[in-house]
């Protein structure tokens, strides 16, 4: 090969910005970086100050607020507390809510054996016992209360939504371009301009978990309603039927199953959002969770995070057992049927001696103290920090010392440490090498506006955490999802710990990673890892199984080794998944790294905590919620590669 | 199909039923919800406490306090929610917010009524400016935020307090996260800091890390003391962790902290005597609980005495408790005025 033929060659072109980046970076340390101490306002960031002083100042007055904000805060905000009045808190004056603990297990029990099955039924009480022997009843309830009203808003949205997306390819037009904006939009950025309009409160929190599970519902029911035959559609529609009865008798009960797969992940996506939302002002679980953080109570922290991992997997359970009865129910015989509404009366009656039980006795009104547990469960959980920290801190801690010195510090010199117009021409080039021209134009476009908030240097320190932590999820998720994708001995070995990586929220996990790395960015680095190797191996796994098994075959009776039929067979062949898993890595990445701004990462995370307790910084907070968005799209724009390769994009 | 509509018309028989029974009142466990059973672990449950004798003036209403993270906070506002339940039979709700902003606007919305002590020079003026906050003076702790060491430096460095002579020490505090200046661990994001205008001020060759979280510097200075390792961090008085990890305080050249404007030139944290503050519409109110708050004050010593005993273990009920039944004088001079025996 010649020389023009090397040159042509993407990867080489890649290489040699990188290789010239580095080095102009290394000659050019600490020249323009662009660094803003915490306390100062860039000329963006004043405007964005004042503005949000000027909202404040407005919300007594304003016919915006009177007329709109303040009266729907009202309506979202007796909505949830309905619920909440229910099951989780007592009116004034009051020992219990409506229900005592035994009435509200009984409703739950119910509720899920009317929906789905009487052994479902007994595991979901099961499970919410657990919560009250933690010691975390009430808050449990208040959490369930707060998801369930979350979820119906949600649905009462999403769900008409979603099926009008579905039948208009305008209406899904239309709805993508937000529908892509909300999944890269890391959690923490809604946050603060919420709380700013309908202050701190159920409201935000409500709102700020719809925002959140929306965009998954439209897009699952859309689907559910696009993807179904033809044939029964056209059946109805040439035997005279109109446009709605269509609708109504054919294709929603058609998509019936999709639709409730689209609530479980609504309630899923509600429920992971809580700890989140506890910052600006969600009542239940998250609550101590957060507390944990700044009070150092890991065990207090592991009991709640444990009561939501439990809650989870009940709802996940009942929800996906609803499914599964809805694809088998038809088929149920009379005698079958019979006898479940013999059941479901009897189980019935027995909920209504539970209620009046609960709400007269006191034993079944109030959660005795003898069964609570949570106490040790904590002191346990503490113990093991200790020992912990004590025993292998040195370690960790040495190991995270060493690891920043040689790969997180240089880093962080290319790309922050150095002068802003090298790191913006570096990146806008890779993007066009990369990613093509289009993606090359959005890019310098979407970087000058990063350095128009004046936040710079804080959007690159996240982006080398952000990258950094990608390059360990990447490797990981490769190697456990070939592994995964390989023998169904180790999916099913790895299947418990991704199901409990996905649902625990990040904050549970921030305490003791904290404890074991100290305030540091590596803890963040450790944080954005934890929370998204597991959709990384489970889209690896995905993409390895479909292979085709001939190929496999073919490979091994040729006399490849194993080591060969992983890299010349299986993982080139499904490159396509192992992009989307990189891409999906970034995004997940991106939205914990913020996080890390708890665990003393700084950055951007860092910027929107101070801006949300400090009045004078609310601008840097809200600039630099803007800038994590322009940073996600420009990282799933350059992760996407070039459009013709993944035409779909993501799913 | 047709099972199905059977099936959710039992649901809602049974529901309607179960809503009936629920509703009928009569000898439920909540109208004997003055005896003696508390909930375990609401966080909204007004009558957590009320467990004393009959309320003297039951017109108080309710309102809510603001809680905030640290254990002295928590002393404070334990002892004023139990004493206006037990003595004025208000109805309080505790509501855990972070400080500030947060806080100012969850009172602005008419959540919260009281912050029994509050850090911030001034920093809720705009609230104050729109008629939703209103100073009610001094709680009578005086607190004092710093820079401090693990002691065993002032004994090994004896000038290290000398602020002025802090840059001979940055090598000792030098890590992978300041790079080649020594590391400043700064306060939480919710609290009072100026550790980046100390640094100008004084010229020094330090980094900011923000630790994040109070549970980072405690972790931190723990570390320091057992392990004889350099630590500057951010800390302050009242807080009964100096009383079990003995730290020593950098001072800084002092000069004179007025109001936010003029704080650009502050060179030291200044003794800063702890605001009280509460929203108009409960001071506005005619309620004993709006007497209690103006009344109540007490000293370090007093906010420490149940700091520690929280941190040793008691929850922050039997820590008010035990301080409310040792100082009857105190509490009795609180409730000068609210018509409370």
């Amino acid at each position: 090969m010649d020389v023009k033929a090397v040159l042509r060659l993407r990867w080489v072109q890649a290489l040699i910005v990188l290789v010239v980046w580095a080095v102009t970076a290394t000659a050019l340390k600490g020249i323009q970086t662009q660094e803003l101490s915490t306390a100062t306002n860039s000329p963006f960031t004043a405007i964005m100050r004042d503005l949000a002083a000027s909202i404040r100042g407005n919300r007594t007055e304003s016919f915006l607020f009177v007329y709109v904000f303040n009266p729907l805060r009202a309506v979202i905000s007796g909505f949830i507390e309905f619920f909440m009045g229910i099951i989780a808190v007592p009116a004034s004056g009051n020992l219990i809510p409506l229900l005592g603990w035994f009435g509200t297990l009984a409703v739950i029990g119910f509720i899920v054996y009317a929906t789905s099955t009487l052994r479902m039924a007994f595991v979901s009480m099961f499970l919410m016992l657990l919560c009250g022997m933690l010691g975390m009843w009430l808050l449990t309830m208040e959490t369930l209360a707060m998801t369930i009203g979350a979820v119906v808003l949600s649905l009462l949205i999403a769900l008409p939504l979603g099926v009008w997306a579905g039948l208009n390819d305008k209406v899904m037009k239309v709805l993508r371009p937000w529908l892509d904006l909300a999944q890269v939009l890391p959690t923490l950025v809604y946050l603060a301009p919420l709380a700013l309009v309908f202050l701190i409160g159920i409201a935000s929190a409500t709102i700020a978990t719809m925002i959140y599970s929306i965009p998954i519902c439209i897009r699952i029911t859309a689907l559910a309603i696009k993807s179904l035959k033809q044939g029964p559609i056209e059946a109805a529609e040439s035997a005279g039927s109109t446009r709605w009865q269509v609708l109504t008798k054919v294709q929603l009960p058609m998509a019936k199953t999709t639709i409730i797969l689209a609530i479980n992940q609504t309630t899923l996506a509600a429920l992971s959002f809580v700890v989140i939302a506890a910052l600006i002002g969600a009542p239940g679980l998250g609550k101590p969770v957060v507390e944990a953080l700044t009070i150092r109570d890991v065990g207090g922290g592991v009991v709640a995070g444990l009561a939501v991992v439990l809650l989870a997997v009940m709802l996940d359970r009942s929800t996906s057992a609803a499914v599964n009865r809805d694809q088998s129910g038809y088929a149920a015989a009379d005698a079958a049927k019979v006898r479940r509404r013999i059941g479901l009366a009897i189980f019935g009656v027995l909920t209504l001696i539970a209620i009046y039980l609960s709400r007269y006795l006191l034993w079944f009104a109030v959660f005795p103290e003898q069964l609570v547990f949570g106490e040790r469960v904590a002191e346990a959980a503490n113990a093991v920090s200790d020992w912990i920290t004590d025993n292998l801190g040195f370690l960790t801690v040495t190991g995270s010392e060493q690891f920043t010195i040689w790969v997180l510090n240089p880093l962080q010199d290319v790309l922050a440490n150095s002068p802003w117009w090298l790191t913006l021409i570096a990146i806008t080039l890779l993007a066009f090498i990369l990613a093509g021209r289009t993606v090359g134009i959005l890019v310098f476009v979407l970087l000058a506006l990063v350095m128009a908030t004046g936040l710079w240097n804080d959007t690159m320190l996240t982006l080398a955490m952000t990258l950094i932590a990608t390059g360990f999820v990447v490797i990981i998720g490769i190697v456990l999802g070939v592994w995964a994708g390989r023998s169904a001995r180790a999916d099913r070995f790895l299947r418990p710990f991704l199901d409990a990586g996905q649902t625990m929220p990040a904050f549970v996990y921030l305490v003791p990673v904290l404890a074991l790395f100290g305030p540091t960015r590596f803890a963040a680095i450790v944080l954005g890892v934890v929370y998204a190797a597991p959709v990384v191996i489970r889209i690896v796994a995905d993409g390895i199984r479909q292979v085709p098994k001939e190929s496999v075959e073919a490979a091994v009776s040729a006399g490849s080794t194993t080591l060969q039929v992983i890299t010349k067979v299986q993982l080139p062949v499904s490159r396509r998944s192992i992009l989307l898993g990189v891409n999906q890595g970034l995004i997940f990445v991106l939205a914990v790294v913020v996080i890390g701004g708890f665990v003393g990462a700084g950055g951007l995370g860092y910027l929107v905590i101070v801006g949300q307790s400090k009045p004078e910084l609310a601008g840097k907070g809200l600039a630099a919620g803007i800038a994590i968005v322009l940073l996600g799209i420009i990282l799933d724009r350059i992760a996407q590669g070039r459009p013709q390769k993944s035409p779909q994009g993501r799913h | 199909m047709k099972r199905v509509g059977k099936s959710a018309g039992l649901v809602v028989a049974l529901a309607t039923a179960g809503l009936a029974l629920a509703a009928c009142g009569g000898g439920t466990v909540n109208e004997a919800a003055s005896s003696s059973a508390a909930p375990a672990e609401s966080s909204a449950a007004p009558e957590a406490s009320s467990s004393a004798a009959a309320p003297a003036n039951t017109d108080c209403g309710s309102w809510g306090v603001a809680m905030h993270a640290w254990v002295g906070y928590t002393a404070s506002a334990q002892v004023l929610s139990d004493v206006a339940r037990e003595s004025l039979g208000c109805d309080i709700t505790q509501t855990t917010l972070d400080e500030a902003g947060v806080t100012y606007d969850a009172m602005e919305a008419g959540s919260v009524d009281v912050i029994i002590e509050d850090w911030g020079g001034g920093r809720w003026q705009e609230w104050v400016d729109r008629g939703a906050i209103v100073e009610v003076g001094y709680n009578g702790n005086i607190g004092l935020i710093g820079m401090y060491v693990p002691q065993w430096m002032c004994d090994e460095y004896p000038d290290i307090t000398d602020g002025t002579k802090l840059n001979e020490y940055a090598d000792l505090f030098k890590t992978p996260e300041s790079g080649d200046k020594g590391a400043w661990l700064e306060g939480p994001p919710g609290y009072t800091t100026i550790g980046e205008k100390l640094i100008e001020a004084n010229g020094l060759n330090y980094k900011i890390i923000n630790t994040g979280s109070e549970a980072a510097l405690i972790e931190a200075f723990t570390k320091g003391n057992d392990n004889k390792e350099a630590v500057l961090g951010y800390f302050y008085e009242p807080q009964n962790f100096l009383a079990k990890v003995p730290l020593c305080r950098i001072n800084f050249p002092a000069n004179d902290w007025t109001d936010a404007a003029k704080a650009s030139g502050l060179t030291d944290y200044p003794e800063t005597p702890l605001v009280k503050l509460a929203t108009v519409k409960l001071m506005d109110s005619g309620s004993p609980f709006a007497t209690l708050v103006q009344n109540f004050e007490w000293t370090n010593d007093d906010q420490n005495q149940v700091a520690l005993d929280i941190e040793s273990g008691m929850t922050p009920e039997e820590a008010a408790a035990k301080w409310i039944a040792a100082n009857p004088d105190k509490v009795a001079a609180w409730l000068e005025g609210t018509g409370a025996a």
